[in-house]
């Protein structure tokens, strides 16, 4: 059930982002990748802790066939890497997860978190400056009291664009654990944030508390069989979030009932198929992503070889399953070998949930349409054709390949994986992270 | 299956031993996933050896051959299994088939450490901050008990990483 008939999809690449060299940074592996809540920035986050903002130009009347152009706009050190002297612990500056604040004002709001320490960043611009004070010359200078003869206002005028980002506010020490998602709440004053064993709320204003809301670590750790992988506030009702756990349920709890909600108002969890039962169940069954819809009425869940998703309204199992690279499922020793089985994909909706989006290996990433009910296999790779030019679908098969587009199970290469993307929230327009570049891919418009 | 089993086993006490080395400090989520295929694989192994030893003679138990195992690196530790497959793990079965099963759920779980080194997490993961210290401070405990160098190892292990800190 791969592709489209003709081996055409409607997507088209747009852009690359990043270096080509084949001898990549660790430090340039990109982390996080974010939309905001109008689509105009995107978001990076790397290994190094650094996050670049690209923003999309001004609509181009001339190319009405394509979405503009996103730029660079802002690029700064989010975290740096920090030694835990108490316990001996490096804590590593890499960015686990972006999420914007929705906007209020001129300036654009995003929170960035690594394992330990949030922040709060403000990215805003200036066009202007104040010029003619009268104590100091322009470049800083004092001037000499003597030559002051006349007293004038200062005025602005106009200057390159600058964009700043600086730190609003750092939440830190209240995790013990390593945090993996962050998620602002619909009443854009509180968010949340998880880590393997708790999930707390706090108050944007607010640094130095936060509230503990899920709470899962055993009395004794040696009972321990289960951890958080993945959080998010519902969209629309500020009372309501969700985590996934490493055993494949979810679990939706209602801050109304209880200060802690470690008692679930929802458990959502498939039984499992004993015909299917290996060594890796467990790990394959982890959930490394959770999302809610736009419209708040479905959740969708990642695991290592599906996408399922979820009505908020029934428990007991999703309302749609699809297999993202069911291929793989004889191939799990070798995974755990090289540990791929351990990697989190994630996973996102398009604007009007009609369509879901995650990445798999080789550099393709895999597009399922809800309401045809079909999904096409796509490669991110610098050869994808020119922009503009409609990018083949894949097909991955048993054997050795047949066709052109045809890869072979054996031939693919497990390094180059897509694991983070984001969907534009209104337009048709996919950026996701390769190791260390960043693609993104239009549908075409005619 | 118990071939598989057996290497599945290595191999996830290998990469649970490489953890520790990493940059970040321990990964619960990964230790326990680890800790639960070794589990798992190490159950199908011990089950598949049971009902072969129901018909082979009894293996004498050889404890001191155990830290010297323990000792070695990381990467020839599954080798060491590959390779020797008779010896310390027969040995190893043998002590924990004997022990009765309150003993095998108690802290001092000699037959059990003997399999995981010490300074792995042992079954699932532990590495509770909070406890860690507690837990090392067991783990010297234990070692009293047991064996010398073991306990000199563990030592120095806590020692370096203090030293770090103190840079």
């Amino acid at each position: 059930m791969d592709g489209d008939g003709d081996g055409q999809s409607r997507w088209c690449l747009s852009q690359v982002k990043g270096a080509v060299d084949d001898d990549v940074a660790e430090a340039d592996i990109i982390s996080a990748v974010e939309f905001n809540h109008s689509g105009e920035l995107l978001a990076t986050g790397d290994r190094g802790g650094r996050i670049v903002i690209f923003q999309q130009e001004q609509e181009s009347k001339n190319l009405p066939q394509c979405h503009a152009e996103y730029n660079v706009y802002s690029t700064f050190q989010s975290h740096e890497p920090e030694f835990d002297y108490l316990k001996s612990l490096e804590i590593e500056e890499k960015i686990n997860k972006i999420r914007w604040l929705p906007q209020k004002n001129a300036a654009h709001f995003l929170l960035s978190t690594n394992d330990k320490t949030i922040k709060l960043w403000k990215i805003s611009e200036r066009d202007k400056r104040p010029e003619g004070y009268n104590l100091k010359e322009e470049d800083g200078r004092y001037r000499h009291p003597s030559s002051l003869t006349t007293l004038r206002v200062p005025v602005f005028q106009p200057m390159d664009l600058m964009v700043e980002a600086s730190p609003r506010r750092v939440y830190a020490n209240a995790h013990t654990y390593h945090i993996n998602s962050i998620s602002v709440n619909s009443d854009n004053e509180t968010y949340l944030s998880a880590d393997d064993l708790r999930v707390n709320l706090w108050h944007l204003d607010f640094t130095d508390r936060s509230f503990n809301i899920v709470d899962i670590k055993p009395a004794n750790m040696e009972e321990l069989t289960e951890v958080i992988t993945a959080s998010e506030f519902h969209p629309l009702q500020c009372n309501t979030f969700v985590y996934g756990s490493s055993k494949g349920s979810v679990r939706l709890c209602d801050m109304r009932a209880s200060a802690l909600c470690d008692q679930h108002s929802k458990l959502f969890e498939e039984p499992e198929d004993p015909s299917t039962r290996s060594f890796f169940s467990e790990i394959i069954s982890s959930i490394s992503d959770v999302k809610f819809s736009h419209s708040g009425r479905y959740m969708m869940t990642r695991d290592y070889l599906t996408l399922k998703i979820w009505d908020l309204h029934m428990e007991s199992r999703p309302v749609e399953i699809y297999q993202v690279h069911g291929y793989l499922r004889s191939k799990l020793c070798s995974l755990y070998e090289n540990d791929c089985i351990f990697d989190k994909f994630e996973c996102c909706w398009g604007g009007d949930d009609s369509e879901v989006m995650t990445g798999s290996y080789n550099n393709f990433f895999r597009m399922f349409d809800r309401d045809a009910q079909r999904d096409a296999t796509l490669e991110a790779s610098w050869e994808s054709g020119s922009p503009g030019l409609p990018l083949k679908t894949w097909r991955v098969c048993a054997g050795s390949r047949r066709k052109r587009n045809e890869i072979g199970v054996d031939c693919l290469d497990f390094s180059r994986k897509i694991l983070y993307t984001s969907w534009h929230p209104q337009d048709n327009i996919v950026a996701l992270a390769t190791v260390n570049n960043l693609y993104i891919f239009q549908e075409k418009l005619n | 299956m118990d071939v598989e089993a057996k290497r599945i086993m290595a191999l996830s006490i290998s990469k649970l031993y490489s953890l520790r080395t990493q940059r970040g400090g321990l990964r619960l989520h990964r230790s326990l996933l680890l800790s639960m295929t070794m589990r798992a694989a190490r159950d199908i192994y011990h089950t598949a050896q049971q009902l072969r030893d129901a018909e082979e003679e009894q293996v004498v138990p050889c404890a001191p051959e155990e830290p010297m195992e323990i000792t070695k690196d990381s990467p020839q530790t599954p080798n060491e299994v590959e390779m020797k497959p008779q010896e310390p793990k027969d040995t190893l079965v043998e002590d924990k088939e004997n022990l009765c099963a309150t003993e095998r759920h108690s802290r001092k779980r000699r037959g059990k450490t003997a399999l995981e080194p010490d300074f792995l997490p042992l079954k699932k993961a532990r590495m509770d901050t909070d406890e860690e210290k507690q837990h090392l401070q067991s783990e010297v405990l234990r070692t009293n008990n047991g064996n010398s160098c073991r306990q000199a190892e563990t030592l120095t292990a806590f020692t370096t990483n203090r030293a770090i800190g103190a840079c």
